[in-house]
């Protein structure tokens, strides 16, 4: 594993800009790796074993990837929305994982390590590449039975949709009033479709 | 009768084990740092693996003598049994542990088992499937079921007759969602309508259908006047309303009226009493937009009857009828324990 000066400016790099929360993703990667047994994890043969639980979309996510190498779509990467700053890793050949969660204290104590910094934002960046581990995280050992239907490699799973005939892959389809259906049609959807179809009305036009 | 498969192993040098099934989990200890599973049973030695082989002090391995077209590990064959079996809502482990999966709901609603199917694909040799009771309302991660194949080493023909049974009657296990269904609830008795006693059933009723996750939109009161009852249950049916629920006035005391008002409603199929106690004298009726339930007063007073074993089907889209409230009687007594444990006892239970 590189060490934390090297994958922080990769880190920020990568994700476009150098924070608190970039500090500790790629620090939550490091320790993550480390507990599960990994010292490698982006490149072949560890890649294929580690699985990441992100719960959260922000900063800290993109640094997680960045150290570890997972990825979504190589569905090394799982996104559970629960909104906490907290990350799950996975050996996938031994069974160890770690759920990592980073503390709230860990801003309290950022001006005791750093009081001559006044800027909280750097005070907080700066604390947190020095503050030790049980000050800025709980680790908790976990157990997680991934399922077949998420884990890595070719699709194995594909159904179709009753409804709309489109094709579901991975076992995300919905058994409702007896029919096989995918998501949007079984329980609505995110979008809703713009009156009058205007994308295959523009491609009409330019053909 | 089944014939046992006998696993074939073979001694191999460990430099000629490429390719090859180890046939056993293989220990290694790492003085005063680890012990732990180097190689587990059923894992394929790659070329990278030898080296770490020898260094654990292994010249030569048992490894499994699978003749590749005929012969299948067992962890392999749970895999396609488990994909064959597992139809919308359920999932599995993608590690299979000494040849068997859990089969598990990979969200929440009502289970159900093809049984028949089942059975015939338990009769095929060397395979099997155990669930739990098809119409079970289960909770997102609850185990449902574990498939196995029962020898280490399973014959083609009988894992790829199995995977086609399957196939052919998909789904064999699945969980259907629950509808958010238009609930609409009427409440009969004169001595509630009148105020000499206090409704229960109201938050009865409410507690079970969101506990199945819906909410009833609208209660009315009413005395036992048939008239009134027939009104009512007229104009929830003009308000788009997936079902409606009436308690009380279901007996056959002069006084109550509601089974007939209900038929005077115009529904398209009624069927009155079901072999299940408590909840013999229950009422289902359909049209093609709305169903009713009518509760008799047994569901005051018992913590489970008749109305847990139909309203999960009805709000997962089945329609049951006669004979379905006759299939109950098999299964359909309570035992009225000290401590309820439905859904977990036999009541209802009778596939």
């Amino acid at each position: 594993m590189k060490d934390l000066d090297t994958l922080l400016q990769g880190a920020s790099k990568a994700h476009g800009h150098l924070c608190p929360g970039q500090v500790v993703g790629v620090r939550m990667a490091m320790l993550g790796c480390d507990l599960i047994g990994l010292d490698d994890p982006s490149a072949m043969p560890q890649i294929k074993k580690i699985i990441v639980y992100v719960e959260m979309d922000r900063c800290a996510t993109d640094a997680i990837s960045y150290v570890t190498g997972v990825k979504l779509g190589r569905r090394s990467l799982k996104f559970i929305d629960n909104g906490i700053m907290a990350a799950t890793f996975v050996n996938l050949e031994t069974g160890k994982a770690f759920r990592i969660v980073s503390t709230e204290t860990a801003r309290d104590k950022a001006p005791i390590l750093k009081p001559d910094i006044k800027d909280s934002r750097q005070q907080q960046l700066e604390a947190y590449k020095i503050m030790d581990d049980s000050d800025l995280f709980t680790i908790t050992e976990v157990k997680v039975d991934v399922p077949a239907s998420d884990m890595p490699g070719p699709t194995r799973f594909k159904a179709t949709c009753t409804q709309c005939g489109i094709i579901i892959r991975d076992k995300k389809e919905v058994f409702k009033n007896n029919q096989v259906l995918c998501r949007p049609c079984a329980m609505g959807s995110y979008f809703k479709p713009v009156k009058g179809n205007n994308h295959e009305k523009s491609h009409k036009a330019a053909v | 009768m089944r014939k046992a498969t006998r696993p074939q192993f073979k001694t191999v040098p460990v430099q000629q084990a490429e390719g090859m099934t180890i046939a056993h989990d293989m220990t290694e200890i790492i003085p005063g740092k680890s012990k732990g599973p180097a190689f587990q049973r059923g894992h394929k030695v790659k070329a990278g693996d030898i080296c770490r082989l020898m260094r654990m002090g292994k010249n030569n391995l048992y490894v499994l003598d699978l003749d590749e077209a005929t012969q299948v590990h067992e962890d392999d064959a749970v895999f396609e049994l488990a994909s064959a079996l597992a139809g919308p809502g359920v999932e599995f482990s993608g590690n299979p542990s000494e040849g068997k999966l859990e089969l598990r709901a990979s969200y929440s609603g009502l289970f159900r088992v093809d049984i028949e199917a089942l059975t015939e694909f338990n009769m095929i040799q060397d395979v099997m499937c155990a669930s739990i009771h098809t119409n079970t309302v289960v909770k997102k991660g609850q185990s449902l079921g574990a498939t196995r194949a029962i020898p280490l080493v399973i014959e083609r023909t009988h894992l790829d007759h199995a995977v086609s049974l399957a196939g052919a009657a998909y789904p064999i296990l699945s969980v259907g969602v629950f509808n958010p269904l238009k609930i609409r609830l009427i409440i009969v008795g004169n001595e509630v309508y009148n105020g000499l006693i206090q409704d229960r059933f109201q938050d009865i009723v409410e507690e079970k259908v969101q506990a199945l996750g819906t909410e009833v939109l609208e209660t009315h009161i009413l005395p036992d006047d048939k008239e009134r009852i027939t009104r009512q249950i007229r104009d929830y049916m003009a308000k788009d309303t997936d079902l409606i629920i009436t308690t009380g006035g279901m007996s056959v005391d002069p006084d109550d009226v509601t089974k007939e008002a209900i038929e005077a409603a115009g529904f398209d199929e009624v069927h009155y009493s079901s072999a299940v106690l408590p909840g013999a004298m229950f009422l289902l009726g359909y049209t093609h937009q709305t169903a009713i339930m009518g509760l008799p007063a047994c569901g005051l007073f018992h913590r489970t009857t008749i109305f847990d074993l139909i309203l999960p089907r009805v709000m997962a889209g089945d329609r049951p009828g006669k004979r379905d409230l006759a299939s109950l009687c098999h299964g359909g007594l309570c035992l009225n324990c000290k401590t309820c444990t439905f859904p977990n006892c036999p009541f209802g239970k009778s596939a």
